[in-house]
């Protein structure tokens, strides 16, 4: 089967490249012998109080909204810059970073039956994106208008010179366009369409019973020709993860996805008939994990003492027991899923507990009588699994050398509370995400600055001249080449100096039967609008 | 010397005791049996029971050994029970007493905080009080014995109404004696009996919370407890299932003990009622 | 019936000040929290500048003093408003409501079935005490007593659910089945054998533990040796007499035990995926909704009251006066 689609491909590419049709086309060629109809069940761990993409650009939201509500492009593993066209057709920035434009696509409409225009663009990017939205107000601070010549053709118009690459890197995340005739006028923030969604996506929304399911139903006037094949998609409410594990195995869930079955139980649950384990689909959502550490602790402030930490981590057995291998050690700051920014080539801590109780020695702290040089308070993060099992393990490493950390469980709140805004711990380990551009959510790790209770940010209270400085300089460029190198010397200089320590990065893993077709075939498949995912009947 | 003969002749009372027993001094005995922190990752992770002569437990997911685990638990779990009933049954007995001897204003507004206590859901409390203020050891003693107290309360005002007409508690009075000091010197120690065997069923009660809280997520994370051990292993119940198993034996174990003992307890104090 | 009537109603003045003990309690106690429902909130969406978490402080009234909002809760609560869920950003009254039933199913049924075994098994094991058979149901009691309900959730799970699939594994009802009516019910009745039997054998250790004290007790009763001696059958005696009378302490158990039954809720509802009372509780607890967990302690807190009061009721049709007319004549 899997071979003869594969001789299939060839086939098809070998015949496409003669007449260079665009990628889509000819994935609906490919798609006409999928089956059509069906309900697709899969397992949701939470439900966002806020369902609109266009506030909320988290993965909470994508998870169901992503179906419904489209963004002006989505990440692609062979489109040209990892993209594929969705509402926007063509993208093109001006040579000064002024000016973006867009081509829009013709012939959409809302679920509700109004045509999509430009109009719903500019009002989105004026009024939502740029003022609202987590993401949006990063990436568009400098946004001052976008303009409309034309009811499918948008301009965006910078105050300040804004990379082009940045935008284009932030298009699947930050551009869920909302249909202006429902919004204007209205207090968006409260909007009952933000729960009651209507876009212009393959999906409708539905139905939402609250502690139970999210209901949507195939939108039948899609733009794609032929798309979507599933009938109806159910997110079914199971937070709890083993219920997630035992539902998929008892057949009463198709899909689990965001590692939604514990990563303990994967060995055994694919040897299980009629159940694959997927780890592709998450390669543009690849989440670090990272120790941050407070600089206003004196111990901490010193960069040796830093160093000794580093040495003490063993990244392999963070990697293989912790993630059972579906992780990847950690250079830096920059994850190895972004080709276009990451610097292989900086400083390694290799893992050497010798070398590390000789650099703290060195830096004038010896080990006590007790065998203890000095304690310190450990924060893990509550938000996964592994951030605590980490914690576990660094406290044991952390023992190793002679420092006593104390663990301190907190819930999430309390935790973004003690360390992102009262700055009440030594060390935290934190799981950032990164988000395709290093200047929507990585550069604010290390940069300083930031006002308290921004979460993932430099709370540490590091502060260097020269990495600021490269971060800024790096913003402000316009030339793709040149903004990319400013990133790589970043990565260096971070290793260097160590503001917070990169152990290890990892995407998620969906569990799924073999009946669903399609599944992790883009970087953001879990977030993406799933308008070619069929079921076999 | 008599009571504990009538102790001895309850089956139920001896088979507790020797349970206990054996938890008690496998719990004093934890730090030199299994030296070092139990958290401390010993070996591979996920060796099977029985297989290794080194780990004859095993290890868990992170390779720490679970019957170091095991033991320093049985001291976790002890340490909560008996801490938070002792905790317990001393506000319980305090409030009880002293709204039984005040009586009047003072007694119905803490009969009041009483009802208050008694019609949230304990669990719920608990729930509330260690996500409030951050779980670590003494935290969850007191949430746990805040459910508790009011058994005690309830218990020790009764008595303390049964007795403060009798005879040397009207004496006392007679003598000059501090409301405050009879409360306390005479009526209290004579209401306590029938209140400590209230507290065998707090303390079965406590560590059957505490694991519950574990379970959630909301215990201390720097000591190892069974209900930390249950909860790490179900992530993998299906494929090691002796990881929840194991702990879960042993808090069943306690539990049972527990029962058993209150239950000879109320033998000998039920018996010598009957004496009298 | 009248008396019972007058009983009520000073049950139900008398629990005023006691509630608002709970409420002025739950508030303070909740203020002690690190971080509030903003914090939970800006970290589950993946983080957001400094002016946005104040303008979502401002929207919530989060930014007033403790005293203030403290007396907004307590009038708006006169109103029987609970106030707005910052998590949910929904009404808080509409989210119990919405939860309750499931719960009231959950624990209706635990409850019920573990007082009706519990009982007659109490009644088995109290006929004769000492006998193998109460050996053996005490001490099977205890056992299941003694095992943590989670615990014994995820076994009954796995085993009955995953491996033998004659139940689900989760949740309360097939979802979006469009089911109506008798189907409807089954449906329901089906999805909650699994988690009611979890809760049942726990209860009814307790029950029967009870029960089989009570009648220890009542054997020692002088109206009962008076019947044994007329020479009226054991049967006879055991089930009108011994049990009758027994069967008191066991309601007043079940009034006890309402608030710590409710509570029993969170952990089965979080093993089994059912969108409860309790599971509702935990999520308030996670994303730090201090008016919603409020909502949640006061409402439990008022069933409470309200089992109480038809355990009253019952109590006083089970009075044994009236039993002693009918032995008496």
């Amino acid at each position: 089967m899997s071979l003869s689609r594969r001789t299939l491909l060839k086939g098809a590419g070998l015949l496409l490249a003669s007449t260079a049709l665009p990628i889509t086309s000819f994935r609906q060629a490919l798609a006409q012998d999928l089956p059509t109809g069906g309900r697709l069940i899969v397992a949701a761990d939470s439900e966002p109080r806020n369902l609109n993409p266009a506030i909320v650009a988290s993965n909470g939201v994508f998870f169901v909204a992503s179906k419904v509500i489209e963004p002006l492009a989505e990440a692609d593993f062979n489109g040209q810059d990892g993209l594929v066209p969705r509402l926007a057709v063509s993208w093109e920035g001006s040579d000064d970073g002024l000016s973006a434009t867009f081509r829009l696509r013709e012939g959409v409409t809302w679920h509700d039956g109004t045509p999509f225009t430009s109009a719903d663009v500019a009002f989105s990017a004026m009024e939502v994106w740029k003022p609202l939205q987590n993401l949006g107000r990063i990436v568009f601070a400098n946004l001052e208008a976008v303009d409309t010549p034309d009811e499918h053709t948008a301009v965006f118009r910078f105050s300040k010179p804004t990379p082009f690459q940045l935008i284009r890197n932030a298009l699947p995340v930050v551009t869920s366009v909302l249909p202006k005739h429902l919004y204007e006028g209205t207090n968006i923030a409260e909007n009952p369409h933000n729960n009651q969604l209507v876009g212009t996506g393959p999906f409708k929304f539905a139905e939402y019973k609250p502690g139970e399911y999210y209901r949507l139903v195939r939108n039948e006037n899609y733009w794609s020709e032929g798309e979507p094949y599933l009938d109806e998609i159910i997110y079914r409410v199971l937070p709890d993860r083993s219920a997630a594990a035992s539902a998929i195995e008892a057949e009463e869930i198709h899909l689990a996805a965001f590692s939604a079955v514990p990563l303990a139980d994967l060995a055994r649950i694919s040897k299980v008939p009629g159940i694959d384990v997927v780890t592709k689909g998450y390669e543009g959502l690849t989440y670090q994990l990272v120790v941050e550490i407070n600089h206003r602790r004196k111990e901490l402030a010193d960069v040796n003492v830093r160093r000794a930490i580093a040495h003490a981590i063993d990244k392999k057995y963070v990697v293989d027991t912790i993630f059972l291998g579906y992780a990847t050690p950690s250079t830096g700051i920059v994850p190895q899923n972004a080709p276009e920014f990451y610097n292989p080539d900086v400083p390694q801590y290799e893992f050497d507990v010798a070398k590390a109780n000789e650099l703290l020695d060195q830096a004038g702290y010896p080990r006590g009588d007790n065998g203890i040089r000095f304690s310190l308070r450990l924060l893990p993060a509550p938000y996964f699994n592994e951030t605590r099992q980490f914690g576990e393990y660094l406290r044991q490493a952390l023992a190793a050398i002679g420092i006593d950390a104390q663990l301190v469980n907190n819930d999430s709140a309390a935790h973004q509370k003690a360390v992102y805004t009262d700055h009440d711990f030594d060390l935290a380990v934190a799981p950032p995400v990164f988000r395709n551009d290093p200047a929507i959510s990585t550069t604010i790790l290390v940069r300083s600055g930031t006002p308290a209770g921004v979460p993932f940010s430099n709370q540490g209270g590091y502060e260097n001249a020269e990495i600021d400085a490269l971060i800024d300089r790096a913003a402000e460029t316009v030339d793709t080449e040149e903004r990319t190198r400013l990133y790589k010397e970043l990565q260096v200089k971070v290793v260097e100096e160590l503001p917070l320590i990169n152990v290890a990065e990892w995407g998620f893993i969906t569990v799924t039967r073999d009946s669903v077709l399609n599944v992790g075939n883009n970087p953001r498949w879990a977030v993406s609008n799933w308008a070619d995912v069929a079921l076999k009947q | 010397m008599s009571a504990l003969r009538r102790f001895a002749r309850s089956p139920e009372g001896v088979v507790g005791f020797v349970i206990l027993l054996t938890l008690a001094s496998v719990a004093l005995l934890a730090p030199v049996l299994f030296p070092g922190d139990p958290l401390r990752i010993a070996g591979a992770p996920l060796i099977p029971p029985f297989t290794d002569p080194s780990f004859p437990l095993g290890t868990d997911r992170l390779g720490r050994d679970v019957l170091a685990g095991l033991v320093h638990g049985a001291r976790a779990s002890l340490i909560v029970g008996i801490a938070a009933a002792l905790v317990a049954v001393l506000i319980g007995s305090i409030v009880g007493t002293l709204a039984g001897f005040a009586g009047g204003l003072i007694d119905e507004a803490l009969m009041r905080v009483v009802d208050a206590f008694q019609i949230v859901p304990g669990f719920l409390l608990a729930l509330a009080f260690v996500s409030v203020l951050q779980p670590s050891l003494p935290i969850v003693i007191l949430a746990i014995a805040l459910g508790a107290w009011t058994g005690p309360a309830r218990l020790a005002r009764a008595e303390v109404l049964s007795i403060r007409e009798r005879d040397y508690v009207a004496s006392a009075r007679i003598i000059g004696m501090h409301p405050l000091e009879i409360a306390l010197r005479e009526v209290l120690p004579n209401a306590l009996p029938p209140v400590l065997a209230l507290s065998a069923v707090i303390v079965a009660g406590a560590v059957l919370t505490e694991a519950a809280l574990s379970f959630l997520g909301l215990g201390d994370p720097n000591i190892v407890t069974w209900g930390s051990m249950i909860a790490e292993g179900r992530a993998v119940l299906r494929s090691a299932p002796y990881l929840s198993i194991i702990p879960g034996l042993a808090l069943v174990a306690t539990v049972v003990g527990t029962y058993l003992f209150g239950e000879g307890l109320t033998a000998m104090l039920s018996r010598r009622e009957q004496h009298s | 019936m009248k008396n019972a009537l007058k009983l009520i109603g000073r049950r139900a003045i008398s629990s005023i000040p006691v509630l608002l003990i709970v409420v002025i309690g739950t508030f303070f106690l909740l203020e002690l929290a690190p971080g509030d429902a903003v914090d939970a909130y800006i970290v589950s969406i993946g983080g957001g500048d400094a002016a946005l978490t104040e303008q979502l402080r401002q929207t919530y009234g989060l930014d007033q003093s403790p005293l203030n909002r403290l007396w907004l809760y307590l009038t708006s609560l006169l109103r029987f408003d609970l106030g707005w869920s910052v998590g949910f950003n929904r009404p808080i009254i509409d989210l119990i409501l919405e939860r309750l039933p499931n719960t009231f199913y959950l624990m209706g049924s635990a409850t019920g079935l573990a007082f009706v075994l519990g009982t007659v098994l109490g009644i088995v094991a109290g006929a004769r005490i000492g006998s193998p058979r109460d050996r053996v149901l005490s001490i099977g009691s205890l056992a299941l007593y003694a095992i943590p309900n989670f615990w014994l959730g995820l076994v009954l799970s796995i085993v009955f659910a995953v491996q033998l699939r004659w139940f689900p594994t989760s949740g309360i009802e097939t979802i979006a089945s469009g089911k109506e009516g008798l189907a409807r019910f089954l449906d329901i009745a089906w999805h909650l054998v699994l988690p009611v039997s979890a809760l049942a054998m726990i209860y009814l250790a307790l029950f029967l533990r009870v029960m089989r004290a009570g009648m220890a007790e009542v054997w020692r009763q002088d109206f009962v040796r008076a019947a044994r001696a007329k020479g009226l059958s054991r049967r006879r005696i055991v089930l009108r007499h011994v049990a009758r009378n027994a069967l008191l302490p066991v309601v007043t158990m079940l009034g006890l035990q309402a608030a710590s039954i409710l509570g029993g809720s969170v952990v089965i509802e979080s093993v089994f995926a059912i969108p409860g009372f309790g599971r509702l509780a935990q999520e308030a607890v996670a994303m730090r909704d201090a008016p919603l967990l409020m909502g949640i302690i006061v409402v439990s807190a008022v069933l409470v009251v309200l089992v109480n009061m038809i355990v009253d009721l019952v109590y006083a049709f089970l009075d044994p006066r009236v039993g002693a007319s009918e032995r008496s004549s």
